[in-house]
């Protein structure tokens, strides 16, 4: 799979990890282009039907990442992500996609490192994974 | 027109539930047959596929197909009746959306085989012979239409006018779509035909749900016998009533039994991921482990949620725009 | 919706070298131009200075776009720089949208081509979303300037003080039956050793004499309703048989037959059952306590309401419940101290003479029980003090952090037995010091000048004591035992009682020590997590009082500035809606809603979003299962054609 270059969507949050991504790029932190950012008010706001739009669309990996725990600029909004999402991966696995395609994770405004490295980590292990084959997906059997 | 209206019935992929929603129009039914001109039914009467294919083109002026598509004889029939029609209805669930049938795009089509012709309990079959699509029996080709690998719904293989929701659909609805369709009366085209709005707007129990719920503990129906005069979901039941079309008059839920979502979604949303986004919010735990204590009380997430509609969902239906 | 495609018009900017240098601008430049996927592409060398901004201004007044998408730095470097340049030209501020292709592009990708494409997917991505934005428009509302503040101590009082000379009217609710809080309590205030009381004197005075302050005591708080700019404070006045015509002048405490327990004293010493709660209260009111009251208990009493010179004796006086609506609330509640027999090991409440630090305090106080002189329980003047540090702090059981003042107090503790007794033996037995700043530097090396023996322990969580025949016996494994007359067990700060019942009725958060959560801790010391409830003195985190004013000082001052008499107050812009035609009133977005935000219209039977609370944080559009909620600027369809974007560019 050398030549394989996976799509990554990362839904980042406004005030978090949108900004320890804009960190990452001012101290010129290199991470993999695969990775493509969508910025939300908060990790909250993510919607399940996005992460899935993204899968349809052609991404083989997605993330959300939020504020760490207790941070959230809205109160409780990246738990909210954690327990939706946490139920949602539970179904991606019965649709057949692989653990590690969806991650949530958390990444605050001066984590620009951790950026880094949560965005190079995902690529690897998507890029392992190989391109995504979705259940249910299968081109057109009879004209 | 001094002729009746030309009206097909056909199912695909289907347990012949819809069939019998006609047939529970009882008395009805006669007005519907003499209004119209129904020269293809399988189920009920005996015309062959040739009627259909020496037809002109448009001629018949509604098809009704229920069922999923699964078979190359099913697409080629709701091919050939989209020719011949006016207008095509998906009728029920497994047309609308896929149906129960949809559920087994979670596997394969081997799995699915191997499951019903070979490990099923009450099956004996230790040569684990499948069904084949060319096989010769004495001489004579047997042929079978392929089985797909993937359950489609309808509108993946047609252009759908309009769904008719419901697993089956109710009576009452039956019978508001076949006067539109007389009157012509008939909404916008591709319309779902039942209330853009979520059950819980007409169910009675939601007088019942607290402003500030959330959810320690989720309790299966067979495990509780449910107060019949709460929320379900105020009780820690499953109810797929706030991601489920209104329309029904939701005989289950006044049978004491939660609704499952065969209405289907409101326009625009996949009913499976909104249910589990607004499950999710009210869960009342913080950390992970405490979070799936919680979940355990729903160890089918998919069947849950998508029971009526994996096939429509965001990541069970076909790339319509590559396959394009 | 309308079928025309709306007209956009992209620029680039070079930023310099720093975007130029890393992607191929020309190919950007290129894959935008024709095909109808913009109406000109414009690039410019640095889109920010007063050039680029002009030349934006022309291109946008010559060609007229609908929407502009400008692919530069992060929004959170020119947002706003761009938002005005696009308004100026006519064009509404939410139809601008920034592909940040510096940050998340140029600066972090080394293959030139990579990032060429990697702009090109983020510029598509903007192109595809903002095509969909509708307008926004700034929206203000009025608000009350008044303010109410939970808790009458030092830190409530100078913030009513503050904000009434700035002529806003403030209600203090205050749960005792007079002011003062915790310092009226203490004798001296260290390092510098001020009279306590008459540091609050003439503060008490001044709001008693303050026609814009109104005091509800003897009260407490029982619900919050509202926002910033137009809260509802319901109050609960309890009853105290008393009028306000009491002056004080102490009549009926000589007749009342009754004696008890008196709280201010910590027990320590009594009251009676009609009292005031020091000389020179403001209220200046008594107050007389039911359950004790013989007039209460079999009517055979009025010995008070027969000897009063001014009528003030009201038996028929009942509990009230008082509305106060205003602009801000400012939570003053003070702080809680761990109790010396929850402490194990230290035999306070077993062991005469050994005291919590505040039952010291009220020893030493001239309004205390033994009015300032510091005795034993037998009434004699301790010749030897040892004051046990970190009392029930910095342990598993009791306090898990350092409070930062008790080594202060302690020391105080010391100079105020000294001063009384000056060649009193004082040990201060401690593992670690906290003298913050040089005037607190100085008093402690002044203690140690004065004599005291500052004993170090590595054993200071199992001291033990010990009744013997000649006093008190301190030990542990590592220094020689000492005997002393009496222990004083320096305790540490916690939240008070109350706490968690008062921060659901806010809506505000508490930290994991339990206190009040500030809005930034850095940023924004002073406001909670709910806009409009502002956090002064220690309830917020335990500090001196110098410091409890400063924050209740600055709470008053921003809550001063921001709600200002005939002045509007700006609402968030990007906020939820929710569509009534499809809202089936299943109220999922309202369990979610952070700021409750949401309610329930029982007659519509459908959910409501207070716009001028919601602050924008897009979770109940996320909830909805029925597709109601809408968040402005972030809707699913906006998301959906930028994922689009992304993924096909």
């Amino acid at each position: 799979m050398d030549d394989f270059n996976p799509t990554i969507i990362a839904f980042v949050c406004n005030w978090c990890s949108y900004a320890g991504a804009d960190k990452a790029g001012g101290q010129k932190l290199q991470y993999p282009s695969n990775v493509k950012l969508l910025r939300v008010m908060c990790s909250g706001r993510v919607d399940p039907q996005f992460v899935m739009r993204a899968f349809r669309d052609g991404a083989d990996g997605v993330m959300v990442l939020g504020c760490h725990p207790g941070d959230c600029h809205y109160r409780n909004g990246n738990m909210k992500a954690l327990r939706r999402f946490r139920l949602f991966e539970r179904m991606l696995s019965q649709m057949g996609i692989e653990k590690g395609r969806f991650k949530l994770d958390w990444v605050s405004a001066g984590e620009a490192k951790r950026f880094q490295e949560t965005a190079t980590e995902m690529t690897d292990a998507v890029k392992k994974l190989g391109p995504l084959h979705l259940r249910g997906m299968v081109e057109r059997e009879v004209a | 027109m001094a002729q009746k209206p030309k009206v097909a019935f056909y199912w695909c992929a289907s347990c012949g539930g819809c069939e019998e929603t006609i047939v529970d129009l009882e008395e009805k039914v006669l007005d519907v047959a003499a209004a119209v001109d129904i020269i293809f039914w399988p189920c009920a009467m005996d015309f062959k596929y040739s009627d259909i294919e020496a037809m002109a083109d448009g001629s018949i002026a509604v098809s009704f197909v229920n069922g999923a598509v699964r078979t190359s004889e099913q697409e080629h029939i709701a091919r050939l009746l989209r020719k011949k029609s006016g207008l095509v209805v998906a009728f029920g669930d497994c047309a609308w959306m896929g149906g129960i049938p949809a559920l087994t795009n979670l596997k394969s089509k081997k799995e699915v085989f191997n499951r019903s012709y070979c490990e099923s309990p009450t099956v004996v079959n230790p040569e684990k012979i499948v069904p084949l699509e060319n096989s010769v029996y004495q001489g004579v080709p047997m042929l079978l239409p392929k089985f797909y690998e993937t359950v489609y719904k309808l509108d993946d293989c047609i252009d759908v006018d309009y769904y008719l929701p419901g697993c089956p659909p109710t009576v009452k609805l039956v019978l508001n779509a076949v006067t539109a369709i007389l009157a012509g009366t008939l909404p916008r085209r591709k319309s779902v035909l039942a209330p853009d709005k979520a059950l819980c707007s007409s169910c009675d129990r939601n007088e019942t749900k607290p402003d500030s719920m959330v959810i320690k503990e989720f309790k299966r129906v067979h495990q509780v016998v449910a107060d019949p005069k709460t929320c379900f979901l105020a009780q820690g039941i499953v109810c797929m009533g706030p991601a489920t079309r209104d329309g029904c008059d939701y005989p289950c839920v006044k049978g004491n039994m939660p609704c499952t979502g065969c209405f289907g979604p409101v326009d625009g949303a996949d009913q499976g991921a909104r249910m589990i986004a607004a499950l999710g919010g009210i869960i009342d735990a913080e950390e992970e482990k405490g979070i799936d204590r919680v979940l355990s009380g729903i160890p089918d997430p998919a069947g849950t949620f998508y029971r009526y509609g994996l096939a429509a969902s965001l990541l069970g239906s076909k790339r319509k725009e590559k396959a394009q | 919706m309308s079928e025309k495609k709306p007209n956009v018009a992209l620029f680039l900017c070079k930023c310099g070298a720093n975007i130029a240098e890393f992607i191929d601008l020309k190919e950007v430049e290129a894959r935008f131009s024709g095909g109808g996927k913009t109406m000109f592409v414009e690039t410019q060398d640095l889109l920010c200075s007063p050039a680029g901004k002009k030349n934006m201004r022309k291109a946008l007044l010559n060609n007229k776009p609908d929407v502009v998408v400008i692919a530069a730095c992060s929004p959170k470097m020119h947002e706003k720089t761009f938002q005005g340049v696009v308004a100026d030209a006519g064009i509404n501020m939410a139809k601008m949208q920034m592909a940040n292709i510096r940050e998340q592009s140029a600066w972090v990708t080394a293959d030139k081509k990579e990032a060429t494409l990697k702009a090109i997917a983020l510029i598509n991505a903007a192109l595809e979303r903002s095509v969909l934005h509708d307008d926004l428009h700034p929206r203000t509302m009025e608000c009350l300037t008044d303010l109410v503040i939970i808790g009458g101590g030092i830190a409530g009082i100078e913030a009513a003080l503050m904000a009434a000379s700035a002529g806003r009217k403030v209600t203090i609710v205050e749960k005792e039956i007079s002011l003062g809080g915790s310092v009226i309590k203490t004798e001296e205030v260290a390092p510098a050793m001020e009279c306590a009381p008459c540091l609050l004197a003439p503060r008490l005075s001044a709001i008693r004499d303050n026609k814009n302050i109104r005091v509800i005591s003897n009260a407490s708080v029982t619900d919050v309703l509202g926002f910033l700019g137009n809260f509802k404070v319901k109050v609960r006045r309890m009853a105290r048989y008393v009028k306000d015509s009491c002056i004080g002048c102490e009549a009926c405490f000589e007749v009342c037959p009754v004696t008890m327990k008196s709280g201010f004293h910590l027990g320590l010493g009594t009251k009676k059952a009609v009292s005031t709660l020091f000389a020179g209260s403001v209220p200046a009111a008594a107050a007389i306590d039911k359950a004790a009251c013989l007039h209460f208990i079999d009517g055979s009493c009025n010995a008070c309401a027969t000897v009063c010179p001014f009528q003030s004796i009201d038996f028929d006086d009942q509990d009230e419940d008082i509305e106060v609506t205003a602009g801000a609330v400012i939570v003053a509640t003070g702080y809680g101290t761990a109790r010396a027999s929850d402490i194990p090991g230290l035999g306070s409440g077993k062991i005469d003479n050994v005291y919590s630090m505040p039952e010291f305090e009220r020893i030493a106080g001239s309004n205390g029980p033994y009015g300032g002189e510091i005795r034993l329980k037998n009434g004699k003047p301790p010749r030897s003090m040892a004051v046990i540090h970190c009392a029930g702090s910095l342990s598993d059981s009791g306090v898990s952090y350092c409070s930062g003042i008790c080594c202060m107090t302690a020391a105080k503790a010391g100079e105020l037995l000294h001063k009384k007794t000056p060649d009193a033996r004082i040990f201060s037995v401690h593992d670690r010091l906290v003298f913050n700043g040089p005037q607190q530097h100085a008093f402690y090396e002044k203690q140690i000048e004065e004599g005291t023996h500052y004993v170090k322990t590595a054993q200071l969580r199992s001291i033990c004591l010990a009744q013997k025949d000649d006093g008190i016996e301190v030990s542990a494994g590592d220094f020689q035992p000492m005997t002393v007359d009496m222990v004083v067990l320096s305790t540490g700060i916690t939240p008070p009682e109350g706490t968690d019942a008062l921060a659901r009725i806010l809506n505000a958060d508490l930290n994991e020590a339990g206190f009040f959560k500030a809005d930034h801790p850095i940023l924004r010391a002073i406001g909670s997590s709910i806009d409009g409830v502002y956090l002064a003195g220690c309830c917020a985190s335990p500090c001196d009082v110098a410091t409890a004013i400063t924050r209740a000082q600055a709470a008053a001052g921003d809550a001063i500035a921001k709600l200002v008499p005939g002045r509007k107050i700006e609402l968030e812009v990007m906020t939820s809606t929710i569509d009534e035609t499809k809202c089936a009133g299943c109220k999922l977005c309202i369990a979610v809603c952070p700021y409750k935000a949401i309610t329930f219209d029982a007659q519509k039977k459908i959910s409501v979003i207070n716009e001028a609370i919601c602050r924008g944080c897009g979770t109940c559009a996320a909830t909805c299962p029925g597709d109601a909620a809408r968040a402005y600027h972030f809707t699913n369809q906006q998301i959906m054609a930028e994922i689009g974007g992304l993924l096909h560019g």
